[in-house]
Formats: C-alpha cells, structure tokens, sequence
C-alpha cells in the first residue's frame, strides 16, 4: 500500500515540476499578498499585547498558512481534472486500497506545499524570525499537519464535484474564511464576541498557532504551554477527520435504486 | 469467463427526475477465450454495464463472475484478473510513456526486474517500445490507444475490457489497432469483450451481443446474426419511405419490412427474386426512388432490423 501511494504522490511532485506556471502561481500569491499587505498595514498596526511588533511579522505565518491553503487547493482541482480525463478510473480499477489513494495525494500535495514553504521561509531571518532547531522541527510539524488538514478536506469536497469552477466556488465561500478567520490577518483577541466564537472553534485557527509559537518559544515551554498542546490536539483530529471522510468519499461506489 | 445473471439496475431519482432504468434482467455469458462485442444505441444501457463490469457501479440486482470470482463480494480477485481500456484516455499526458508505465506497474505491485520483464512482454507489438522517453501529449491518437493496452497488459489480465477505444481514431489508426487487439486475443488467449458502435469491427468477433433498453435482444456470431435476415436484401432510398413502405407493403407483401430513416428496407429475400422485385418496384415507383440497391445484410443491417427504427440514435445508424 506504502508503494503505491509513493507511486502515486510522485506523480503529483513530477506533475506539479513540469507546470511551471503553478509554481509561480501557488508561491508568487502568498508572497504579493504577504508584501504588499504586510507593508501596507504596518503603520495602522496596532494590537494590545503585540506592541513593537510590524504587521509585515504579524502576518508572516499567516502567510505560510495561506500559502500551504493554495497549494492544497491546486492540488485538489487535480481530483477534479484526473476525473475528467480518465486517470482517476484507471487507478480505481486497479486492486489498489482507497487509502493508497487518499494517502498519495495527500501526501504528493503535502510535500508540494512544504517545497513552497521552504522557499517563502527564506524570508524569516529578514525579519528576525530565526526558530532553534528544535522550534523549526515543531514548525515542519504545524505545516505538514496543516497542509494535510486542508488536502484532506479539499479532496473528500471535490471527490463530489464535476467541474473546476464549481470547485472554486466552494474554495471562495468555505476554504478561504476559514483561513481568514484563523487569525492570519487580524489577532482572535479584540475580535468582537461574534467573530471570537468562530475564530476559536475554526480549526485552522489552531494550526495557525502551531505554525507561530515555534517562532517565539523554545520547544519545552511550548510543550508546557496548554495553548499550544490543545491547538496540536485540535490541528491533529483536524488532519484525521478530514482525512477519514476523504477515504469514505473513495470509498463509496454508487448504487441502483 | 464473465458470468452475469438477472443484472438489474436502476438509476435512483432525484427531486426532479424519476428514477431511470438502465438495465432490465440481462443475462450474458462471455466464454473463456471468446472476443465479444457488445453493441447497442445510445441509452441502450452499455455504458452502465460497462461500468459494473469494472465495478465502478454497484447494480440494483443480480450478480457476476469473473473467472469464478464474485465481482461485488471479492472485487480484488475479480479486479486482478481484468485490465480496463476506458473511452477517454487514462494515463496522464503530463508523464512520459515509461513514467506512466511504471506508474501502473506500481498499481499492480510490479517493480525491477519483474517489470522490465513484464513490459518487454506487453509491448513487444507496437512501437511504443521506442518511445519511452517521449511526453504522452506529443504521441499520436493511434500511438496513445495503444499505450493504454501496454499498460493494460502489464498486469497480466485474462479478461481486457473496452470501452469504445477506437473513437477518435483515423481508419488507419483504427485497423492497427483492432489487428494488435485480434493478435493479441489470438497469442495471450485473452477474453475481450468491447464495446463498439462500428459493425465493421464486429465483423471479425466470435460473438456480439445487441442491446436495447437495457434488455439483451441478441447474441450470436457475426454470421448467424447475418443469416436472420436472409442472403440478400434490398435497400430503397425515397423521400417519403413511410408512404412508400405502405404501398410496397400492401403491393408486393414482403416477407420482412422496416422503414429507417430515409429508406424502405424488404429484408430476407430469394436471391433468385431480388432483381425480378427489384424491376417491379422501379417500373411501379421509379419517379419517388432517390436510389436503390441489392445487398447481402451486413452487421449495421441486422442491428437497424433488431433494434428497429426508433432505437437508432444519432450514432446508432447509417450515414
């Protein structure tokens, strides 16, 4: 099973190399969004707590999460086009398990957006973010969790869809609030009571946590820190619904009546 | 080789369309070894046992076998023995040949030794062997259909299904592949069933099977398909054959009669009566005659005459 879901997740990898324009696309996003906003807001930046601190660095991990949602997202309009053209059904009639084929394109996905991270996380020692060794294993921990989280869910909603548009449509009015409402752009704190409740119970909100703490703190205070074991609770059975509900997704075969 | 027994499906309704049903008890058996062509108009119900073979869809009723093994109780078993060509393309046209070679061959569990083996078995007919290297989008229509049966191949299956794979395909593409699948069907021993709308390639099977409103309504060898309508038959080309085929009806009584399209069709005649028949209706009806013809039934005959004139849809009947 672990060799035809690598079979499979290498496909992904080779794929997403020969289409340069999504490259470009899935890092060149973040980047603008992260420059241009970071700068813009920096001198109306200010938030209780988190004085001396620029919205260019604020946003920096938000911009990872959003990076690692695109990433997920163009991967998961792949479901859609392997449908399409055939692929897809080739490998369903394969004596292959529906895991194998979760876990390929997970993970295929997985590995695309931490290659993107990687580069947009040049950018941290600019602004002072230098994690301990320890910290940035934590970090590649938040990003796989994340990213894992966001395929997962992405690929049992498009495993459904017929078209590409559809599914952008679906990515504007559900994926994209919940990583606006994780706190990417704006501190949960100060948040009027409304917005809190959904902050909080946003998953992605707690992947966004495990992606900043390990910027800030060392490994042992994180892991003494209640904040961030419940977000690596929340984060985890994020990961682990979603991807339960995209393998029942492949799994069910439609039935006659 | 497929066993299937008071296959039943239907298609469950929504809100605002009833429930359709593709599929009425059909029975069919696909002996080991036998090249069968299942053939049908458009909503026949093809496509959706197409895909219950493949096991893509579960039926509403009734079971099958492949090579003895239950298809929805031990879909592994059943899903080793096959190798699937679909209509649309299924490899990735992003990858080269071998990638995606090498690709199924990890499906399948294949890898070093056991692979380059398995591959130079499969593609030993075509010349894909000589283009490994070369992106699939940059190789010919005909060339991609056969990199679909090399990929089938690898896995070794007693049973190849296939799902129209000759749609797209220029003549020449379309003969070469249909030679390599009747070598193959010939030296692997393989059972194929395939799905086609040319009766020109039916021509050549042990079997084909006529479907129509989800019922079998025939299954036989081309040649005892062909003899049902007799060994010659006329064809008359009119602009009005329902008005036509009423007088001719009323006038000559022909032994069988079917009205398609464009053309009053007087199946099943004497050879030695067809061209006496022939001059009466041309003395009788010759200004209303566009054109005429004698002809032994040929395959697209016997389906027109089976399947009758509503059943033909767009692609179903002659052009």
């Amino acid at each position: 099973m672990i060799r035809v879901a690598a079979a499979l997740a290498k496909r992904e990898l080779v794929r997403f190399l020969r289409q340069p324009s999504r490259v470009v696309g899935s890092v060149g996003q973040p980047l603008l969004f992260w420059l241009f906003l970071g700068a813009g807001f920096t001198p109306s930046f200010r938030s209780a707590g988190l004085e001396g601190m620029t919205y260019l660095e604020y946003f920096f991990p938000g911009a990872l999460l959003m990076l690692l949602l695109f990433a997920s997202i163009f991967s998961c309009i792949t479901v859609i086009e392997d449908r399409d053209q055939g692929f897809l059904q080739g490998v369903l009639v394969a004596p292959v398990s529906r895991l194998a084929i979760v876990l390929g394109k997970v993970s295929g996905a997985a590995l695309i957006a931490l290659f993107q991270a990687v580069l947009l996380l040049l950018a941290a020692p600019f602004l002072g973010l230098i994690p301990s060794p320890g910290g940035a294993v934590l970090l590649l921990m938040g990003m796989v969790l994340a990213s894992v989280g966001f395929t997962a869910l992405g690929f049992a909603i498009a495993w459904g869809l017929s078209s590409t548009s559809g599914f952008h449509a679906v990515m504007m009015v559900f994926l994209m609030p919940l990583w606006m409402l994780s706190g990417a752009l704006f501190p949960v704190t100060g948040a009027p009571a409304w917005l809190y409740a959904l902050m909080v119970v946003n998953p992605v909100s707690h992947a966004l946590e495990l992606i900043r703490a390990p910027f800030y703190a060392a490994p042992a205070a994180l892991f003494a820190s209640p904040a961030y074991l419940t977000a690596l609770a929340v984060a985890g059975g994020w990961a682990v619904l979603a991807l339960s509900w995209a393998l029942w997704r492949v799994g069910r075969v439609e039935k006659g009546a | 080789m497929i066993a299937i027994k008071a296959l039943s499906h239907t298609y469950p309704g929504t809100r605002r369309q009833p429930p359709r049903q593709a599929l009425a008890g059909l029975d069919l058996v696909v002996d080991p070894g036998c090249f069968a062509i299942l053939s049908g108009p458009n909503g026949s119900g093809k496509s959706t046992l197409f895909r219950i073979l493949c096991g893509l869809l579960r039926p509403s009723q009734g079971t099958i076998e492949i090579g003895g093994a239950d298809l929805f109780a031990d879909p592994t078993r059943a899903r080793a023995l096959m190798g699937v060509v679909f209509q649309s393309p299924a490899v990735d046209r992003h990858l080269s040949v071998i990638e995606n070679l090498r690709l199924q061959g990890a499906l399948y569990g294949l890898s070093g030794a056991e692979f380059d083996a398995r591959l130079a078995e499969a593609e030993n007919w075509t010349a894909i062997r000589e283009r490994h290297h070369e992106r699939v989008d940059t190789l010919s229509g005909g060339l991609a259909r056969q990199l679909e049966l090399v990929k089938c191949l690898l896995s070794r299956p007693r049973l190849l299904l296939l799902d129209e794979p000759t749609t797209g395909l220029d003549p020449a593409s379309r003969k070469a592949f249909l030679d390599a699948l009747h070598r193959l069907h010939k030296t692997m021993g393989l059972t194929i069933l395939m799905t086609s709308h040319i009766f020109a390639e039916a021509e050549d099977a042990d079997k084909v099977a006529i479907l129509k409103d989800g019922r079998l309504l025939a299954y036989d060898h081309p040649a005892a398909l062909r003899a049902r309508l007799g060994s010659e038959m006329l064809v008359i080309q009119c602009a009005d054959p329902q008005s036509l085929g009423a007088r001719i009806k009323a006038e000559f009584a022909p032994k069988m009669m079917c009205v398609h399209e464009a053309e009053v069709r007087l199946e099943e005649i004497e050879p030695s009566q067809s061209l006496a028949l022939l001059e009466r209706i041309l003395d009788r009806y010759r200004p209303e005659i566009a054109s005429v013809a004698i002809k032994p039934p040929d395959l697209e005959d016997v389906f027109i005459h089976i399947t009758g004139p509503a059943g033909a849809g767009p692609q179903g009947g002659p052009r």
